[in-house]
């Protein structure tokens, strides 16, 4: 056995054994197996290393805190109760546009953030309340809004994954909007119609009317929505005319929309629900540290190399087979880190195929990440809007669409020479 | 019993307080020793220039925005007394990329000039000297034991450290060209350029860089870099339309040395690359050098010191036999001794090259070594 196999097994049995055994949180836990990797490989406790490698979630971090606050301040002005009463009284007659129109609304922040989690937060936790009404069950909500972030987030204009493949070999991020969209698009539609269709076939408003709770929007009006459109005006201003807009970053513009939502609707308390906000969050957070140091021990002791020498190294049929495993699976640590150190080599390795339409297959790969536990970013938060304290219930749903993507993307990857002539 | 409660109740409280305030005491430890080790970091190596210097100015007398801030940093001007062409020499746009750097402070210690004049600018992107990257698990600091002292340098990071320019956008929109890359390039000095004197700090450092070579006429400018060994552009001279023809003289002469190059133009389409806009944005001839290194690259083993200075790892050896490399790789691995021997004989071929075909803007540097040279002695002869 290598060192490096050592170290990699001793710090997945710390792992298992402090998350599982005894019962500590798992971002602790993350922690407690990076350090015994390090001891392992002769490395001491390296306290530089381990900070230095959380730290690479700082911004995700931020946002996520931030997003959190701003769904809270947005439920309790009211503002999502009207979102959902609109959506369920202007479209429960025509059930296929509604699933069409309620997809794409929660892809959109993916769209133009690149980011599955501001997705589930914002537009997920939007949607959730009326798909719940008109009868699906929670938990394929959850499941719902879980695949449609990951499609929001690689659908175009903005891919971060694939813009990090890219960069990779010094590739341009241009002329990946259609293979990105046909990467996308059709498995969006097609997943969430088949999860939801059935349920909203024929819809009662009568009998849905009355749960709907008090129409805020009778009584605020116009402003409820006034904080929502106050930040993707500012999200979507630095995109596309940058010269005359600040580039805020996501957190602060959270924040602004956070501070406006308090005067658009019902009375709160706005440090009552910024606590209860960071404290939802928090195990999150502790898993993106954790995660940042367990990244940063595995690569300082040579375990990172292993794994992806090990993942190239297999013969043509299972490489496919591995990049359909691997990429995702290494993407439960993130999916942007899965994207430099997997996606680039296995760009690499196809060099010669139509690169743009391999790199917007492999970042669909990498999308697939945000599902895969511990850290499932995108399974998590949804299990979180629709009240679902046990994420694993929402991941199983999640299997088959999973499973459909991965073959969509390895499909995409195979073809990719006459899909380039198309797209 | 109500009063044994109350007090079950307060002791409860007593040890969450007490819990909370061990938790806070433990992070601050945590958090001091880390920011201890990371403000080290601003420690600037001292550089010892050699006798033929003649001036150090700094990149902020050609953008003024620059001044107290961690993107200025010091230019070195070495004239000769008779007259010539002009060649700027660029090291550190990457501070991961180590050979880059010590082939610039290699030349700037140990150079004579016979004519024309050189400038050397070692630590191009000083910010991102004073950071690491997050998750690359790289080291500090590398010892070399010169043989005049012992030199310790600092292993820095590709981008400005955030401390000075942050938060990035999601997306990197290139000025002037629009251009899209993923947030961080925003950091990157090598995706900057042409820059703006008022821009953010890395498009600071880009507008001093463009402007500096327009206001010495600089005539031939080079940017020395490292790749990882499965990036397909590697061991290879980048060269603009302008620098095509020398470039590919100089890469015919370096085989005869059995120093294989891959002549690489410099994309239309790729904006923000000093190659790119040095040819569009500047009268100078652009050349941008990589060679291989393991220590920044994807399917590297165990991240330490000596990978950085053998090029030695387990891991590459298996990616070589995989088919995965674009450098031969074996068990001596790649040596920084190869790796700067390599930019040392491709900077003087290039410079020859081009003082043969422009004699009235010729440049003669001597005693700085040339691969054969630094591989059969070591680089601890030129410290
Ligand atoms: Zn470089």
């Amino acid at each position: 056995m290598t060192p490096e196999m050592v170290i990699f097994l001793v710090m997945l049995g710390l792992f298992v054994i402090s998350a599982m055994w005894w019962k500590l949180p798992i971002g602790v836990s993350l922690i407690l197996a990076s350090t015994a990797g390090a001891l392992t490989a002769g490395e001491g406790i390296p306290v530089r290393h381990l900070v230095e490698g959380s730290f690479a979630y700082l911004d995700p971090i931020l946002i996520i805190a931030t997003a959190m606050i701003f769904m809270e301040v947005l439920r309790k002005s009211g503002a999502l109760g009207s979102i959902s009463r609109l959506i369920i009284i202007k479209l429960h007659t025509k059930p296929v546009w509604l699933l069409i129109f309620i997809t794409l609304f929660i892809m959109f922040p993916g769209m133009i953030t690149g980011l599955s989690t501001a997705t589930v937060l914002t537009t997920g936790a939007l949607a959730a309340p009326a798909m719940i009404l008109l009868g699906i069950p929670a938990l394929t909500v959850a499941a719902m809004i879980a695949m449609s972030a990951i499609y929001g987030m690689i659908a175009p204009p903005i891919n971060v994954p694939a813009m990090i493949i890219g960069g990779g070999v010094d590739m341009p991020y241009i002329g990946f909007e259609l293979p990105l969209l046909f990467a996308t698009m059709p498995l969006a539609f097609g997943v969430n119609l088949s999860l939801g269709y059935k349920h909203i076939r024929d819809v009662n408003l009568q009998k849905i009317l009355p749960k709907l709770g008090k129409d805020h929007y009778e009584k605020y009006g116009f402003k409820l929505f006034i904080p929502l459109i106050v930040v993707v005006i500012l999200m979507l201003g630095v995109r596309i005319i940058p010269e005359y807009f600040p580039n805020l970053g996501v957190p602060f513009i959270f924040m602004i929309g956070s501070l406006i939502g308090l005067f658009c609707g019902e009375r709160m308390n706005f440090w009552q629900v910024s606590h209860k906000a960071i404290q939802e969050v928090m195990p999150v957070i502790g898993i993106l540290i954790g995660i940042g140091a367990f990244i940063q021990i595995m690569t300082l002791t040579g375990v990172r190399g292993m794994l992806v020498i090990g993942s190239l190294s297999l013969p043509d049929i299972w490489r496919y087979l591995s990049m359909g495993t691997m990429i995702p699976l290494f993407g439960a640590i993130s999916a942007y880190g899965s994207a430099s150190v997997l996606g680039v080599p296995y760009l690499l390795a196809f060099l010669g195929q139509n690169e743009i339409v391999v790199g917007s297959a492999l970042s669909l790969l990498t999308g697939l990440g945000d599902l895969m536990p511990p850290t499932a970013l995108a399974g998590i938060f949804a299990a979180q809007v629709v009240g679902e304290k046990n994420y694993f219930k929402v991941l199983k749903i999640t299997i088959i669409p999973a499973i459909v993507t991965a073959l969509w993307a390895l499909l995409m990857i195979y073809f990719a020479n006459l899909l380039g002539s198309f797209l | 019993m109500v009063q044994k409660y109350k007090y079950n109740q307060i002791k409860i409280k007593n040890i969450e307080f007490m819990f909370g305030v061990f938790t806070l005491i433990v992070s601050l430890m945590i958090g001091m020793i880390a920011a201890d080790k990371f403000q080290e970091m601003h420690e600037t190596e001292t550089l010892y220039p050699s006798y033929a210097l003649t001036e150090i100015s700094h990149l902020s007398d050609y953008n003024p925005n620059l001044k107290n801030t961690n993107g200025n940093t010091e230019i070195y001007f070495f004239n000769s007394d008779s007259a010539g062409g002009t060649v700027l020499i660029l090291g550190g746009t990457h501070p991961n990329e180590p050979a880059g750097f010590l082939t610039a402070c290699l030349i700037l210690e140990n150079l004579q000039i016979k004519r024309g004049r050189l400038i050397i600018i070692p630590r191009a992107n000083n910010s991102a000297f004073t950071h690491n990257d997050p998750q690359e698990g790289q080291p500090q600091y590398y010892t070399i034991e010169g043989i005049k002292r012992e030199r310790i340098f600092r292993f820095g990071s590709r981008i400005t450290n955030s401390i000075d320019q942050w938060p990035d956008p999601e997306i990197y929109l290139h000025y002037p060209s629009g251009q899209k890359l993923a947030g961080n390039e925003t950091r990157n000095l090598n995706r900057a350029y042409p820059g703006r004197a008022d821009g953010n700090l890395t498009e600071q450092m880009a507008y001093g860089i463009i402007e500096l070579i327009n206001k010495k006429n600089v005539d031939l400018a080079f940017d020395l870099h490292e790749a990882a060994p499965e990036y397909p552009v590697v061991n290879a001279i980048v060269a603009s339309e302008r620098s095509q023809l020398i470039a590919t003289e100089a890469a015919m002469e370096l085989q005869f040395e059995d120093l294989i190059y891959s002549m690489e133009p410099s994309p239309y389409n790729f904006h923000g690359l000093s190659h790119r806009e040095w040819q569009d944005y500047t009268q100078a001839m652009p050349i941008l050098l990589e060679t291989a290194n393991p220590i920044q690259g994807r399917l590297r083993g165990k991240t330490d010191v000596s990978l950085l200075l053998t090029g030695r790892d387990p891991m590459y050896l298996k990616a070589a036999e995989l088919g995965e490399l674009h450098v031969p790789y074996d068990s001596a691995g790649i040596s920084i001794e190869v790796r700067v021997g390599r930019h040392l004989s491709a900077i003087k071929t290039i410079i020859d090259v081009y003082s043969n075909i422009y004699p009235d803007k010729a440049v003669e540097i001597i005693n700085v070594p040339d691969y054969e040279e630094i591989v059969s002695k070591g680089i601890e002869e030129y410290f």
